[in-house]
This record gives C-alpha cells, sequence and structure tokens, in this order.
C-alpha cells in the first residue's frame, strides 16, 4: 500500500524539478525586462521634460551655450534620446548612477547608504500593518461578518483613512509632553535609539492606507478557502482546518498582498520620513524634487523600483515553491 | 378587502423588488457604509459647488489679526480660526477645490484607459494580452509618490500633472479588474452566445460587456479613485508640492496648523485632518460598500 504510493510521488516530485526551475528562470528573465522599461520610463520623462534641467540648476546668470553643453556632458547626457539612454543605461549597470548636481557626490552610494533606512522603516511597517490586519482578517473569515467583529473592521477602515502626516504629529506630541521623551527627532542615529526606531515605524504601520485593503484581501482569501471541499474533507476526519489552509488562505494572499503594497509603502515613507528627519530615500526624493536634482530623484525611482520587483520576484518564489500546481498554470502576473 | 389589500401591497413590493432586488439582499452593514459614503460624496460635491460660487460663511482669505487661533465656537467661527486669524470652516470648503476637478481627471484617464486595456486583454489573442500585463506590471513597479516627484522635478508642481500620473497608475487596477470580469463571462459562453446570436464586436463590448457588466466595478473604482485622489493631493500639498498658501487645501492647512499642535492649540491642524480621515473613509465605504452589495450579489 504505501510502496506504490511513495514511488509516484517521488517520480511526481522528479517530473516536478524541471517546470519549477523553468518558471523561476522566467520570472528572473521578466523581472530583468522590467527593470529595463523601468530605466526606459524614467528617462523618457526627464527627455520630455520642457525647459532644460540645467537652465535651473544654472540660473539666468550663466546661460550660455558652452556652459551648457560641459553640464551636458559632465552628467553624461548627449546627442538623441537613445543614444543619451544607452550611454546612461551603461552606465547604471556599471554601477555609476551620476553625481547629485546638488552634493556632487555619487547618486549610488548615497542612496546605498540612505536606502538601507527605508528597508527598515518599510519591512518594519509592513509587519506592524499584518500584525493589525491578520487577527481582524482571520477572526472575521472564521466566525462569518458578526456584530461582534463588524467593529474591528470599521476601525481598520478608519485606521486606513488615518492621514499619516497627522498622526505623526500627535504622536510626536503625546512623545514629547506627555511622556517627556525629547530626542525623537534625531532620527535613527541620535538619542534614545529604539523609540526614535520605533515611532515612525509604528505610525506607518498603522497609517499607510492599506490596513483595510489588506483586511479585505486575507479576509476574502480566507473564506473561499474555508468553503473549499478539501476543507470541509479535513474537518469532517477531525484535522486541523487552520493547518490544511494555511498554504492556500493565508500564505500566499500574504505574500501577494505584502509584494502589492510594497509601492505604497515607499510612498508613505516618503511623508512619514519627512516628518520624523528620518534618513531615508523617501526624504532625498523630497529634497531632490526640491531641487530638481536629476540623477538623484532617477537613481531613486530605479532603487524604489528595484525594491519593488525584488519584492514581486520573491513573492513569485514562494507561490511556485508552495503551490504544485503552479507549473501547470499560465503566467499569474497579472494581479499582485 | 383585505385580500385585496394584500395583493395590491405585494404587487407594488413586487414591482420595487423587480428593479431593487439587490437593496433587499444587501446587508444592513454594507447599506449603512454605502448611505455614509453617499452623504460624504454629496458633501463634497456641495462644497465643491460652494466653494465654486464664493458662498463661504467668512472671507478665506480674510485675516484678522486679533482674532487669531480662535477655539472652534468662539465669535463665530463655527471651528475657529487658523494662526492668521482666518475662518478654518471656509477655508475647509474651499478646500475641495484643491482636489476635486483634479480628482476626476485623474478618474476618466484611469476609467477610459483602463477599460481600453482590460478589453483589450481580455478580448483579444495572447500576444496583446502579454504585451499589456507587461505595460501593467511596469507601471506597477513605481512607488507612486516616487513617480510623482519625479514628474514634479521634470516638469512642475502642477496638480493637473499630478493627477494624469495618478490616473495613469491607476490604469492597471481597472484593466485587470475589466479582464477578470471579461474572463469570468468567457467562461459562462456569454460572450459566445451573443456572437452566435449575431451582435456585432462593438455591441457585444461597449453595451453588452461594458454597459451591462462592468458599469457597477467602474462606479466602484471611480469612488475609489476619489479617494485616492484626496490622499495624494492632500500628502502632496502637505510636503509642499501641491496647492501653496494661501490658497487653501487639506494637507497645507494641516502642515501651517502643524507646528501649534505642539503648542496645545490642536484645532488648527485636527479639523482639516478629520475632514481628510471623514471624507476618505466615506469614499472607501461607500466603494467596498457597493463592490460588496453590487458585485457579490451578480456572482452569485
Amino acid at each position: 500500500m504505501r510502496g506504490p504510493d511513495r514511488f509516484s510521488a517521488e517520480t511526481m516530485r522528479l517530473s516536478a524539478v524541471r517546470p519549477v526551475a523553468l518558471l523561476l528562470c522566467r520570472e528572473l528573465v521578466l523581472t530583468a525586462l522590467l527593470l529595463v522599461g523601468v530605466s526606459v520610463v524614467v528617462f523618457l520623462i526627464l527627455h520630455l521634460a520642457p525647459g532644460d534641467p540645467f537652465s535651473v540648476l544654472l540660473g539666468d546668470q550663466m546661460a550660455t551655450a558652452s556652459v551648457h553643453g560641459e553640464m551636458r556632458h559632465a552628467v553624461g547626457e548627449q546627442g538623441p534620446w537613445y543614444g543619451g539612454y544607452t550611454v546612461w543605461l551603461a552606465n547604471m549597470v556599471r554601477g555609476n548612477f551620476g553625481t547629485s548636481i546638488r552634493t556632487g557626490l555619487p547618486v549610488l552610494g548615497e542612496i546605498v547608504r540612505v536606502g538601507i533606512n527605508t528597508l527598515y522603516l518599510t519591512l518594519g511597517s509592513m509587519l506592524v500593518t499584518l500584525l493589525i490586519a491578520v487577527p481582524i482578517a482571520l477572526s472575521s473569515s472564521a466566525q462569518g461578518t458578526t456584530l461582534r467583529n463588524w467593529p474591528f473592521t470599521m476601525f481598520a477602515y478608519v485606521v486606513s483613512a488615518l492621514p499619516v502626516f497627522w498622526l505623526s504629529y500627535v504622536v510626536i506630541y503625546f512623545f514629547i509632553h506627555k511622556f517627556r521623551l525629547f530626542p525623537i527627532l534625531l532620527g535613527p542615529s541620535g538619542g534614545q535609539k529604539w523609540i526614535s526606531f520605533l515611532l515612525p515605524i509604528l505610525v506607518l504601520g498603522i497609517a499607510n492606507g492599506t490596513v483595510s485593503e489588506v483586511v479585505r484581501y486575507l479576509q476574502n482569501e480566507m473564506s473561499r478557502v474555508l468553503a473549499e471541499d478539501y476543507i470541509r474533507t479535513a474537518r469532517a476526519k477531525g484535522a486541523s482546518v487552520w493547518a490544511h489552509a494555511f498554504k492556500e488562505g493565508f500564505l500566499i494572499p500574504a505574500t501577494e498582498i505584502i509584494a502589492a503594497k510594497m509601492p505604497f509603502m515607499l510612498g508613505g515613507a516618503v511623508v512619514v520620513e519627512q516628518v520624523f528627519n528620518w534618513p531615508g530615500m523617501g526624504r532625498m526624493a523630497w529634497q531632490a524634487a526640491q531641487d530638481r536634482d536629476y540623477p538623484v530623484i532617477m537613481g531613486i525611482a530605479i532603487a524604489a523600483a528595484v525594491f519593488v520587483r525584488v519584492g514581486a520576484l520573491l513573492q513569485r518564489v514562494v507561490y511556485i515553491m508552495v503551490n504544485p500546481r503552479a507549473s501547470h498554470e499560465e503566467s499569474r502576473s497579472w494581479g499582485a | 378587502m383585505g385580500g385585496m389589500k394584500q395583493y395590491r401591497q405585494t404587487s407594488r413590493q413586487g414591482l420595487k423588488v423587480g428593479r431593487l432586488t439587490f437593496l433587499r439582499a444587501a446587508a444592513p452593514r454594507d447599506l449603512v457604509c454605502v448611505g455614509y459614503g453617499l452623504c460624504i460624496a454629496l458633501v463634497v460635491v456641495l462644497s465643491y459647488i460652494l466653494g465654486f460660487l464664493k458662498l463661504l460663511p467668512y472671507d478665506p482669505q480674510d485675516m484678522d489679526l486679533t482674532l487669531m487661533m480662535v477655539p472652534p465656537g468662539a465669535s463665530g467661527h463655527l471651528l475657529g480660526t487658523d494662526f492668521m486669524g482666518r475662518d478654518i470652516l471656509a477655508r475647509l470648503i474651499l478646500g475641495t477645490q484643491a482636489y476635486f476637478l483634479p480628482g476626476l481627471l485623474g478618474i476618466t484617464i484611469a476609467l477610459s484607459l483602463g477599460a481600453l486595456f482590460g478589453i483589450l486583454a481580455g478580448y483579444r489573442e495572447r500576444t496583446a494580452d502579454r504585451t499589456i500585463s507587461f505595460v501593467v506590471n511596469l507601471i506597477d513597479s513605481f512607488p507612486r509618490l516616487v513617480l510623482i516627484l519625479l514628474v514634479i522635478a521634470a516638469f512642475k508642481p502642477d496638480i493637473y500633472y499630478i493627477m494624469v500620473v495618478v490616473g495613469i497608475t491607476n490604469v492597471p487596477t481597472v484593466a485587470s479588474l475589466i479582464r477578470g470580469k471579461i474572463q469570468f463571462l468567457r467562461d459562462k459562453n456569454f460572450i459566445e452566445a451573443a456572437v452566435a446570436i449575431g451582435l456585432n464586436t462593438r455591441s457585444i463590448i461597449l453595451k453588452h460587456i461594458l454597459w451591462y457588466n462592468c458599469r457597477s466595478l467602474l462606479i466602484i473604482q471611480a469612488t475609489l479613485g476619489m479617494a485616492e485622489a484626496i490622499l495624494i493631493e492632500t500628502s502632496l500639498s502637505y510636503l509642499g508640492f501641491g496647492v501653496q498658501e494661501p490658497t487653501p487645501s487639506w494637507g497645507n492647512m494641516v502642515l501651517s496648523g502643524a507646528n501649534y499642535l505642539l503648542q496645545g492649540k490642536f484645532w488648527l491642524s485636527t479639523t482639516p485632518a478629520l475632514a481628510i480621515l471623514v471624507t476618505i473613509l466615506g469614499f472607501h465605504l461607500l466603494g467596498d460598500g457597493l463592490n460588496n452589495i453590487l458585485e457579490a450579489g451578480g456572482k452569485k
């Protein structure tokens, strides 16, 4: 009885090796293609911009053609757009993102230096969001929407409509005036480290505007899975329903929604970093937009897109690894 | 007589039910959400009209340095005054100008392009589908606010430019929803049947797919789009890229009042923040409530 069973499982696993590897390769290629597309979009936006980036920088004082030409050359932009693009892309692949017009420092180094702070902030607040959303979603999908858990769902809605900048000020107010904790405005490098570190993460995790969507998605998926036949079978034979529903009902939807909401987190980080003086990519993007510091904002857009694409790639890897049907499916790259 | 009365009652009810079955089938809590959302939408539209016609309780630009930071309710100012003695209620009402029309522009772009791409992807063969899903993924790769900052740096910090970007970044959501709907209709042999009875493609797409089957979906996306427009506009005004003082926007009102929050004068920034909260909440509840009532009911 057990022999043939194990044998068939073994052959299935052997036959499954190739498709999974192939799928992973395809995802990698897709990610690479998307990143090339991202660079084209970024380059085209700046190329279509009216007025000369350099006239902003130079002001009216030195508006001569030769100075412009020198500036263009220094930033590595010359000739028709595709020429400029290939030069720019080749430089970028070699790790040369240009230098900041404002500070004169190489962009890549700056982004790597502050990017790690943004990574802490976004991943930390994603965790906070999940800690709020998962219990609400699971309880209401297990019991159906009842009078007892409906207030929690509404709470999720209210929380996701909170303007994050106002919540930041309120939190700062309470921590300075009520709890007498002053050094929170120094950012992650100063003063009481843990509190300055935790507050922005908490604030962004609560008020990033995605909590209700996360609750809704997780709840719908879990309810759908709980209504499946295999869950009914599990329940009938007395096995743990949650163990059976975990993969399809929780793990896959949770990774999907994390990957899909990553861009929102990065966007919210722009605001939160501004309020809390957090030395991250968002603050740098704000500064660069103020100064029209093109190389920096281009670099940040690309770095952010790399964050998002790597997140999506990891989600696909989890999906392919967890879901045995993945190799039989056509691309599911829509949606998340 | 009694029987007759009962008959008339049921027949009248029957007529109503025939048109509005979905309302009876809806859960009361969804109706509450939708009702609240509709009220908020009405208030926003009214405020927009009032602001447009300049029918405000006070002149929103009128500084009165003798009445600076008056708390709500005092000396005739219902919601108090700000740090320059300007009436907060008037500025709140005028603040809807900052996002309403730009938001509609963003929604129009998202819905029209989204419908176009969704239909192309759902209706045409595989290559178009693949290309469009690639573009969708491409747009989804950018954090919205970062892309907006890029456009601000490249062009200018104009709210209409920004809303074009917001509209374009919402195209993927709408497109994939419509594509899913078409897939659903195809699985039910709906499109095959429409072709079989000799309808032409244009009528199938415009009337039978978009109007009969995607109408509610598009309305829902429009309400959610307005919520997002408010979020983006207020965030950008807060960051200093949107509407500039002295023109009021809820975002720059929160910003200018924030310093006084730390002094305990909470209403300067809390009132506009509550306006943002209540309005975004309203549009979210409206969209999701309608979704529960119309879409979930339609699938059963």
